[in-house]
């Protein structure tokens, strides 16, 4: 599956080689002859920017913006911090969508890093550039997708339940009675926050709701589920 | 294998599973490491430290450690939980693997020691929903007021502080009563009236 980038995000991602070009002349200074080995000076630069900037890229993955710590890599590397910033969404754009989209199985795995070079090809970059960019997703792919699998919303889950079985023998309208009931309070996890329910019931309908919560587990061992459980492994 | 310390039921695996590791842990140290985790079902703070240095010649790694601890809490909660004496928790203890001689004797005399405390810590656990705190009162005499010249009547106010065990929080609630409401609450209908059946 090919990525499709937007002028917007070509425009953000072409700033990465200007990144490194401009950190290169800044660099050599007023030499104005242009040096032997300018080229390799040049493509240093470039990878050097090119590192920082993925490692910026996967700071904000982890803990978001950090808009000092692109501060801080302007001014060592000698560029505007705007274009520091955009070359940084941008990367985190497409780490997160090559991340998201093309998952690797062990039979897959040759095509999605074709598909990826393919997606890149068309930002223009160098060949080394394209191959650090590559290795740069291969190597932190597992941990992208693993935090993009924590942002689902989530319904609120079980955290305990406490109970009490109590008998109700007389109350001022009723003596000489024999009423068990059970009180339950459950708490719920809900984006860690602790909420509770106080429930009660009589030990008839207590019984009948086990039942029910059986009769679905019980459904797990069906053959339909277990085709499908089969399927998915 | 039905025991009675897990309340009639089956042992949970993980509790089968750590006995050995219970095993590798000298007894004197077992005792001690036990007087931990009971302060700790107690509500005392725990010393993790001294339980590291404990178990550390038994060279259990961290994760040992933690399930050590863990299968000692399960053990003397739950053996409170169903009022199991000592000598049955020994011997089930025992059934289950663990050595008789310093093991589990240690662990038994230790639960026993603490076995009233421990089960009136977990009663006061139990659930409940809210708690009456205290009770306040005050009773006033009218004299006269903005409808009535003479009025002459008493005036029972009181304030119930209510505990929420969660929040740890005492909400008051007042109310105000004339007297003949007063005797209504106190005496369960109106006097005058029908006595009360006092036959249970």
């Amino acid at each position: 599956m090919l990525l499709v980038l937007a002028a917007e995000h070509r425009a953000h991602l072409g700033c990465v080689p200007r990144a490194g070009g401009a950190g290169g002349a800044a660099g050599r200074g007023n030499r104005a002859e242009p040096g032997r080995g300018c080229s390799c000076v040049c493509s240093l630069s470039v990878l050097t920017a090119f590192g920082e900037l993925g490692r910026l890229a996967l700071e904000q993955l982890r803990r978001g913006a950090a808009p000092r710590a692109c501060e801080t890599a302007a001014r060592k590397l000698n560029i505007d911090v705007d274009i520091i910033q955009h070359g940084v969404e941008g990367l985190v754009y497409l780490l997160t969508e090559s991340s998201k989209l093309m998952a690797s199985t062990p039979f897959h795995k040759e095509i999605s890093e074709v598909d990826f070079q393919d997606s890149i090809h068309v930002l223009g970059f160098s060949d080394e550039l394209k191959k650090s960019l590559l290795q740069l997703y291969l190597d932190n792919r597992k941990e992208i997708r693993s935090i993009l699998g924590e942002l689902t919303p989530r319904l609120p889950s079980y955290h305990s339940l406490e109970w009490r079985l109590d008998v109700q023998l007389a109350s001022r309208s009723l003596r000489q009675q024999i009423k068990p009931a059970v009180t339950m309070k459950l708490y719920l996890n809900q984006n860690e926050d602790q909420t509770s329910q106080v429930l009660q019931t009589d030990p008839a309908t207590l019984l009948h709701l086990i039942q029910q919560l059986e009769q679905a587990l019980g459904e797990m061992r069906m053959n339909h589920c277990r085709r499908i459980v089969r399927n998915m492994k | 294998q039905r025991f009675r310390f897990c309340g009639d039921l089956d042992c949970p695996d993980w509790v089968l599973a750590e006995i050995s590791t219970l095993a590798k842990i000298s007894s004197v140290k077992l005792k001690l490491i036990c007087a931990q985790v009971l302060r700790d079902l107690l509500g005392e703070a725990i010393e993790y430290d001294k339980i590291l240095k404990l178990t550390s010649d038994a060279k259990l790694e961290s994760g040992d450690v933690k399930a050590t601890i863990a299968v000692l809490s399960f053990i003397l909660s739950s053996a409170a939980k169903h009022n199991v004496d000592s000598e049955s928790l020994s011997s089930e203890l025992q059934q289950l693997g663990l050595p008789k001689a310093e093991h589990a004797s240690g662990l038994c005399r230790s639960y026993e020691e603490k076995q009233s405390p421990l089960q009136d810590r977990l009663r006061a656990c139990s659930l409940r929903l809210s708690q009456l705190g205290s009770v306040r009162w005050r009773v006033d005499y009218t004299l006269s007021s903005s409808e009535l010249q003479e009025v002459n009547e008493p005036v029972v106010h009181l304030t119930f502080n209510v505990r929420d065990r969660e929040q740890e929080k005492v909400t008051a609630v007042p109310v105000t009563l004339s007297a003949n409401k007063f005797w209504v609450l106190l005496a369960g209908e109106v006097p005058g009236g029908v006595a009360a059946e006092t036959s249970v």
